[in-house]
């Protein structure tokens, strides 16, 4: 019996490793064709029918460069830090559940690798050292332009985790607890939290853009002023370990908000694992819609942005919260 | 025993690293390899919550600010350490903190204290637990160290506020 579960506990992981990845190639794909469209142009559809080889074609580019790495770098710390980039990335999705448990051949399977007591707080864990990949690869590289986007990196997750975390207490103080399974099963019962919890999720998925990285909040990489940022002077896979642990950062910080708001893989008619990659499809696409329109953050707006608007609001209504959940209100 | 054995190389080696190393952020990374040795430890203790929050807010938080700084301090230098002012003070530290160890514990052998408790209380280090701890018994010391960190965090910010301009024509900038 034991052996049973560690071998489908390996079989989860492997298929969790392989829908990231796959979902990580197909959103790249995604990405740059919806942005073609947005900018009244076709995008990369040349590669197999409609573009969708296009990611095999950019797989076996980034396998092929040249590894490079300055003179002056610091060789371990220049090689691992896109590998905590990706593993980070990697281990926050083992706790998200991806749908209802189910029998098969007499087994229940539960979808996801972990369910433990504080499965969001774990997930919060493993994200907040996604910042060291970051950091990391922009001090090794010797390069002012890397160091600027690793420093810049540091300083706009601290703030913009703060944050993150005052909006999620919302959720977790609704539901009266930090098992992700749990609280989809109490938006079962209760209903979909991202009304009660409006600005809390408008918190979140703020705070998550600015923790991905992405336009409007990619100032660790501005190309205009930064070259490339923090991953200027990478080349090849360890380029690609970047920028699959971004897109998969994505996935991620989708997976979560479906999770915490939007009832997970609740749904009518479909499978429920169907429902869970339907409303995270419906999140990407809002990802690159708002990279497609909206333009970068300057630095200080960045900040100013991060302490005086959204901590300040997270703060509110999380004491909101907590006075309506313990019936102050 | 043997996680706690690997555990304990690690957290050690991490601890030892953080002083050897030469340059300061290796120093920081074996300080964070430290913290999550020891976030595994509490696991092992079965207190996830604890090990959540060392993980969220050491590695997660505080190692990111000291990173932050010495990355901003150290870059561009080279690692070429000036002659130490005090001759012999790593040899001598080492000696005074295997004696100081040392000492302890053979006290703690020579003279055990009267109740060890042994297991854990109940709901050791998970949220629940934390909590009612946190939140009755000592909610005093939980509001004393909330006052005084928020007494810090006011006191930086009057610190820094920037001075009144007595010219304000004369200096140009912006104001950040």
């Amino acid at each position: 019996m034991i052996v049973l579960e560690i071998v489908l506990l390996v079989i989860k992981i492997i298929l969790l490793i392989a829908i990231l990845m796959g979902g990580f190639a197909y959103t790249m794909l995604l990405e740059r064709r919806l942005l073609g469209f947005f900018q009244l142009r076709l995008g990369p559809n040349r590669v197999g029918p409609g573009g969708l080889l296009q990611p095999i074609a950019d797989g076996l580019k980034m396998v092929l460069k040249e590894d490079l790495m300055p003179l002056g770098a610091d060789p371990f710390v220049y090689r691992l830090a896109p590998v905590i980039s990706l593993f980070t990335a990697l281990c926050v999705d083992a706790v998200i559940p991806f749908g209802a448990p189910i029998h098969l051949f007499g087994l229940t399977v539960t979808l996801d690798i972990a369910n433990p007591s504080i499965g969001l707080l774990i997930a919060f864990a493993f994200s907040s050292l996604g910042v060291y990949g970051l950091v990391l690869g922009g001090w090794a590289s010797q390069n002012k332009y890397s160091l600027l986007g690793g420093i810049r990196a540091s300083a706009q997750i601290i703030s913009y985790e703060l944050a993150m975390g005052l909006a999620v207490m919302g959720v977790l103080m609704t539901t009266h607890t930090a098992n992700l399974e749990g609280i989809v099963l109490y938006q079962k019962a209760h209903g979909w939290l991202w009304l009660p919890q409006i600005g809390a999720f408008l918190i979140y998925f703020i705070t998550g853009i600015a923790e991905t990285n992405r336009t409007p909040f990619d100032l660790p990489e501005a190309e205009s002023e930064l070259v490339a940022g923090y991953h200027t002077e990478y080349s090849g896979m360890r380029f690609a370990s970047y920028i699959i642990a971004e897109y998969i950062n994505m996935i991620t910080v989708s997976g979560i908000a479906v999770t915490l708001f939007f009832g997970g893989w609740l749904g009518p008619w479909l499978p429920p694992i169907i429902w869970f990659f339907i409303k995270i499809g419906i999140f990407l696409f809002i990802f690159i819609w708002i990279r497609a329109t909206l333009p970068r953050f300057r630095y200080d707006q960045l900040m100013n942005f991060g302490w005086k608007v959204l901590v300040p609001a997270a703060l509110i209504y999380f004491l909101g919260t907590a006075a309506f959940v313990s019936g102050i209100l | 025993m043997i996680a706690f054995v690997i555990l304990a190389i690690l957290a050690l080696g991490g601890g030892v690293g953080v002083v050897v190393a030469r340059q300061p952020v290796h120093s920081a990374l074996f300080l964070i390899l430290n913290i999550l040795a020891l976030a595994i430890f509490y696991i092992l203790l079965s207190a996830e919550f604890l090990a959540a929050a060392q993980v969220i807010v050491y590695a997660g938080a505080i190692m990111v600010l000291f990173l932050f700084v010495v990355t901003l301090l150290t870059a561009g230098k080279d690692d070429a350490e000036p002659q130490e002012g005090l001759a012999g003070q790593r040899l001598t530290a080492g000696i005074l903190a295997v004696l100081a160890g040392g000492g302890l514990a053979v006290l703690g052998v020579l003279y055990p204290s009267q109740s060890i408790p042994f297991g854990l209380p109940p709901n050791f280090g998970n949220l629940h637990g934390m909590g009612l701890n946190l939140w009755n018994q000592d909610f005093v010391y939980l509001a004393a160290v909330a006052l005084m960190l928020l007494t810090a965090a006011i006191g930086v910010l009057v610190l820094n506020r920037p001075q009144r301009r007595q010219h304000r024509a004369g200096v140009k900038g912006e104001d950040s």
